[in-house]
């Protein structure tokens, strides 16, 4: 699938042909000190893209998403290309090279 | 009493004289306190023609049984009818202006009449008294609160106007705690019209608990629901409400240019996450509160409070501003003249479009931020430019032959989430009672944030009856009264195990969600009254008429007939939106 929000993913300067693109906002940013890491593989659960991911900013960033079943926590959003997981697989929505992941723990406002 | 301090005061600034206000048993059960009983009492005394701005309306001043007793408890409401929207109107506020009036023995104080020259009223004890304010008028917010301490003490909370309600600017705030404001809706004007500038409430009267064992068995265990929740317990602490900035824009619905494009570019750089980078000095808090949303910041030259999400957007993609510095030091001018963020931020949006187009000369373009806050200024004391904006976008557009560019509900303008992003959150728009409003029903905790459920934001099934659920809870928290941010951890029950054991009354769950449909109805009623009915609860025609071409809400629009009729049958109201007999038996109205 063609990237859908290419203009935002430009501004973090993300190559991601072939790769896919993990942007950390809000707690998870400031945790990790990290904005965006790029994983290399094809035909991904989300589930062993974030594990991936963990092991790429070499720190463990799950139970801000997660509950202790590892289920999605009440109010994380995960977003593939724009789309909630939720509306889809969840967490073993498939990801493929190109595709980009919005990771989100649970905020609000208003 | 339990709960309230079974003291009500009118006081007439016309004649200088105050009154008692009795309030029975079961008009307190039926209608709470805050905006509930505010409305009841000002549907009582006012007419729904009444202009808002005349001397005989009236400006209501209420707390709730709950007010200063638990956690964010510390919110007041202000009623009447606005003059910007002309329908009834509760604007709400934190801070600890509303546990001061408390502590100073009532419960609320309802005002009439026009000062024969500007004054300022101090509670205490149950006692209203009327003060000099000739040194204080034309001052900002902050000066007069300040001033007004110098003279009232320094432990007495001041609620008060700018030189923008002063003005009678039509959405003026009313500011207290230094920059806690009740914004929407134009209630600062009415103050103005009145010659009040400010009211200071102060005294240590407590409030009865009618259940104390319960009472702090209750609060010990909000505090660890509260603190373990990760919105209320972590990222309201540290990211504020802007953390909704990158969600929103995430999902292709953040406003931009005045609802043209629901993606802004520059996003990241007006964030909740870029704020505690670079401008966060250290969190606030309003009374009892553990959650600590307010942000104390500071620019090169300036300090205060905020940016809020909504404001962050207002003045920022709303207008393509992405100068953080711009739009905070925005923010800071709208605190201290006393302006309401979202109606300014979106007005100008209005006018940039308007002047895009040409049907306004005057120049003033996208991503213009070193006159922002010039035009703020200029617009809290009506002049030059700012005499047009003082309109309010409503108005403005209507003047220069463009009426379909202003983005606003009843004369209210929009807040920062695109209603084409969330079908559930258009209802909530066009059926607000205050008009273009996000608090009546917040559908962008299910629709976005998944709370408490997730719901597909773009389907637009089941949503009238969420929607009318969720207005009658907010009238209900806004009746009792405390922060609607509780509602991330706690629901119904536990506001309903609150007034339990804070007012002794065996409130259940259901008497509560009756309460607050009644008060919703009896809102709605007013409204009606006042020529308001189904072609009023629409939105603006850019939302059926025209779809973004990017960002995950592209190729959208509001589907909103097919809800409306649904919502009304919800509602138990005819298919023109007024509420049917046999739903006004119901509530006792």
């Amino acid at each position: 699938m063609a990237c859908r929000c290419r203009e935002r993913w430009r501004s973090w300067g993300c190559n991601l042909a072939g790769k896919i693109a993990v942007q950390f906002y809000g707690l998870m940013r400031l945790r990790l000190q990290t904005a965006a890491v790029e994983i290399s593989g094809d035909d991904l659960t989300i589930m062993a893209l974030l594990r991936l991911a963990e092991e790429k900013t070499g720190q463990g960033f799950l139970d801000e998403l997660l509950d202790k079943e590892k289920g999605l926590l009440t109010g994380t959003i995960i977003l593939v290309n724009g789309e909630n997981v939720r509306l889809g697989q969840g967490l073993e929505t498939r990801l493929k090279g190109g595709d980009h992941v919005d990771l989100f723990s649970p905020a609000g406002g208003g | 009493m339990n709960g309230w301090m079974g003291r009500i005061i009118k006081f007439d600034l016309g004649s200088m004289t105050q009154e008692t206000v009795a309030v029975g048993d079961a008009i307190r059960r039926q209608y709470l306190g805050g905006r509930g009983l505010g409305v009841k009492l000002y549907s009582e005394l006012c007419s729904s023609s009444i202009d808002p701005l005349a001397d005989d309306n009236a400006l209501i001043f209420m707390t709730g049984p709950l007010t200063g007793t638990m956690m964010t408890s510390g919110r007041y409401q202000v009623i009447s009818r606005s003059p910007l929207t002309g329908t009834i109107c509760d604007s709400s506020s934190g801070g600890n202006f509303g546990a001061a009036l408390k502590g100073a023995g009532i419960d609320g104080l309802i005002i009439q009449g026009r000062a024969a020259k500007p004054v300022f009223l101090s509670v205490h004890d149950g006692q209203v008294e009327a003060h000099d304010a000739s040194a204080f008028w034309g001052l900002d917010t902050q000066r007069t609160q300040k001033g007004i301490q110098a003279e009232t003490g320094s432990k007495t909370s001041v609620s008060c106007i700018g030189p923008a309600g002063e003005n009678q600017v039509i959405f003026a705030a009313i500011m207290n705690d230094k920059d806690r404001a009740a914004g929407r809706g134009g209630m600062g004007a009415i103050m103005g019209s009145k010659n009040l500038k400010a009211i200071a409430a102060g005294g240590v009267q407590p409030v009865t608990i009618g259940d104390p064992t319960g009472y702090k068995a209750l609060t010990a265990r909000l505090e660890r629901i509260v603190d373990k929740n990760p919105v209320t317990g972590k990222s309201l602490q540290v990211l504020g409400t802007s953390v909704l900035v990158n969600i929103i824009n995430a999902h292709g619905m953040f406003p931009t240019e005045n609802f043209r494009r629901g993606v802004f570019n520059d996003a990241e750089g007006t964030s909740g996450e870029k704020i505690a980078e670079t401008l966060l000095q250290r969190q606030s808090s309003c009374y009892k509160c553990p959650i600590g949303c307010g942000r104390t910041t500071r620019t090169r030259d300036k300090n205060g409070e905020g940016p809020e999400y909504e404001t962050v957007w207002a003045f920022g993609a709303h207008l393509g501003i992405s100068d953080l510095t711009a739009i905070t030091e925005a923010n800071y001018a709208c605190n201290e003249l006393g302006l309401d963020t979202i109606t300014m931020g979106s007005t100008l949006g209005c006018a940039m479009e308007l002047s895009e187009t040409g049907a306004w000369k005057e120049s003033l373009r996208w991503g213009e931020a070193g006159k922002l806050r010039d035009w703020v200024t200029d617009t809290a004391y009506r002049r030059g430019i700012g005499a047009e904006l003082a309109l309010g976008s409503k108005r403005l557009a209507a003047k220069y032959g463009r009426p379909e560019l202003a983005m606003q509900v009843k004369g209210m303008e929009l807040p920062a989430y695109d209603p084409r992003g969330a079908q559930g959150m258009a209802l909530s728009y066009a059926t607000s009672n205050r008009g273009g409003c996000h608090m009546r029903a917040y559908m962008i905790a299910p629709e976005i944030l998944g709370h408490p459920v997730f719901l597909d934001r773009f389907s637009t099934a089941g949503k009238a009856e969420l929607v009318a659920l969720f207005q009658d809870v907010s009238a209900l928290v806004d009746s009792a009264v405390l922060c609607r941010f509780l509602q991330f951890a706690v629901g119904i029950s536990t506001f309903t195990e609150m007034l339990r054991v804070v007012t002794g009354l065996d409130f259940s769950d259901e008497e509560l969600m009756t309460i607050g449909r009644r008060i919703y109805t009896l809102e709605r009623l007013f409204n009606n009254r006042a020529g308001f009915g189904r072609g009023d609860d629409t939105l603006p025609p850019r939302f059926f008429n025209e779809e973004f071409q990017t960002g995950s809400s592209r190729h959208r629009r509001v589907q909103l007939e097919e809800m409306l009729d649904d919502y009304y049958a919800v509602r138990g109201w005819d298919t023109n939106g007024l509420p049917l007999p046999r739903t006004l038996a119901e509530l006792g109205l």
